[in-house]
């Protein structure tokens, strides 16, 4: 009897192992509207997601844990825009980090006509991620992060229960490729048929470049910095001064 | 003139990094359904800017990791597939997606016009 009671005993403390996560959702100001729908996106598609209203200062970022601490969260998405056209993301694990600061390029929104798929609001997708993050250890803790941040739980509130979508995250040319796609498991054109998976991309996508990695939630000391990264200014700028350069020349 | 006026400091500190991977670790004892996470075990291997065969190497991984999921949801009794009565509200609006059919038809009248 004794070892049938340990044994039930042991049973409910492993249901109760749960993968408890909330992400708060927030941007600076500035940003733009291709930005803000992304971020609609991101929160239509992670139902445990919880949005707050825009950050007011750029330099006091040590509020966001206290913030995500205030809605019960314990990851914070934070999106700062720069100039009204770069922009970054912050992933960060509150309380205690670390965060990971992403410089996100090549923004398409699922507003946009092109991508023709579709899936439930809330339900979970499958994360899938390629090889290269195994390859070195700033991809396998950012793979852990997203895993916590993407990954919808399944007692997440507004969860439907079926799975009809997957996001790929993938390494290419240094940077996190992602897409997002629904999963087809019927082909419309034979009802009858054989059932053929396929996939049609809902949107959004985007480009990370991974920048620094810190210890802490918004700050720390530097465990990674990218060598590769070159802000998006000074490419601007060393652009912009070339062809004062070839102006001047013309002058002479 | 190189456009990279300069190389930063380079900080790429291992053992950090993985002290701070085990403290954030799951639990490895979670089922899979608690996160639902595959790997896919190739590398993607094109050419960056040949947009086709990029979006065609992610179509391949989101195929293998959506049928790698499929199983695994099959062994751990996890509904996958949408039942057809099952109706709920979807990310993209019925208004929506009448704009992205609409435009497939356009674009399908236009290469028949130009033909």
């Amino acid at each position: 009897m004794d070892a049938d009671g340990d044994s039930g005993v042991q049973s409910t403390t492993i249901k109760m192992k749960r993968n408890k996560q909330r992400v708060l959702l927030l941007s600076s100001r500035g940003i733009t509207h291709r930005m803000r729908h992304l971020m609609n996106d991101l929160e239509a598609l992670l139902p445990h997601v919880k949005k707050d209203s825009k950050l007011d200062s750029k330099n006091n970022l040590h509020l966001l844990p206290e913030l995500a601490d205030l809605h019960s969260c314990n990851n914070t998405l934070y999106f700062e825009a720069r100039r009204h056209e770069d922009l970054y993301l912050w992933a960060a694990k509150t309380p205690n980090g670390p965060s990971v600061k992403l410089h996100v390029q090549n923004v398409h929104t699922m507003d946009e006509l092109k991508m023709t798929g579709n899936c439930l609001k809330g339900s979970r997708g499958i994360l899938s991620f390629d090889a290269a993050f195994e390859e070195s250890e700033w991809g396998r803790l950012i793979k852990e992060l997203f895993t916590h941040i993407f990954g919808v739980p399944p007692q997440a509130r507004k969860a439907k229960p079926f799975i009809d979508h997957i996001l790929t995250f993938s390494i290419l040319d240094s940077k996190i490729w992602f897409r997002n796609f629904q999963i087809v498991e019927k082909d419309p054109l034979q009802p009858n048929g054989p059932p053929e998976m396929s996939l049609v991309e809902i949107g959004p996508r985007f480009v990370l470049t991974p920048i620094r990695i810190f210890e802490g939630a918004f700050g720390g000391a530097t465990v990674f910095a990218n060598p590769e990264f070159v802000s998006p200014a000074l490419i601007r700028s060393a652009r912009r001064k070339e062809r004062g350069e070839s102006y001047k020349e013309r002058k002479l | 003139e190189d456009v990279i006026p300069k190389r930063k400091v380079q900080v790429d500190n291992k053992i950090a990094l993985e002290r701070i991977r085990d403290t954030i670790k799951l639990d490895p004892s979670l089922p899979w359904t608690e996160t639902l996470t595959v790997s896919y075990l190739e590398k993607i291997d094109v050419e960056v800017n040949d947009d086709l065969n990029r979006e065609l190497a992610f179509y391949k991984q989101a195929l293998h990791g959506a049928k790698a999921a499929r199983a695994l949801a099959t062994t751990h009794k996890l509904p996958f597939t949408r039942p057809d009565d099952f109706f709920a509200e979807m990310v993209k609006t019925d208004a929506h997606m009448e704009g992205i059919r609409q435009r497939l038809l356009d674009e399908s009248a236009g290469i028949a016009k130009s033909d």
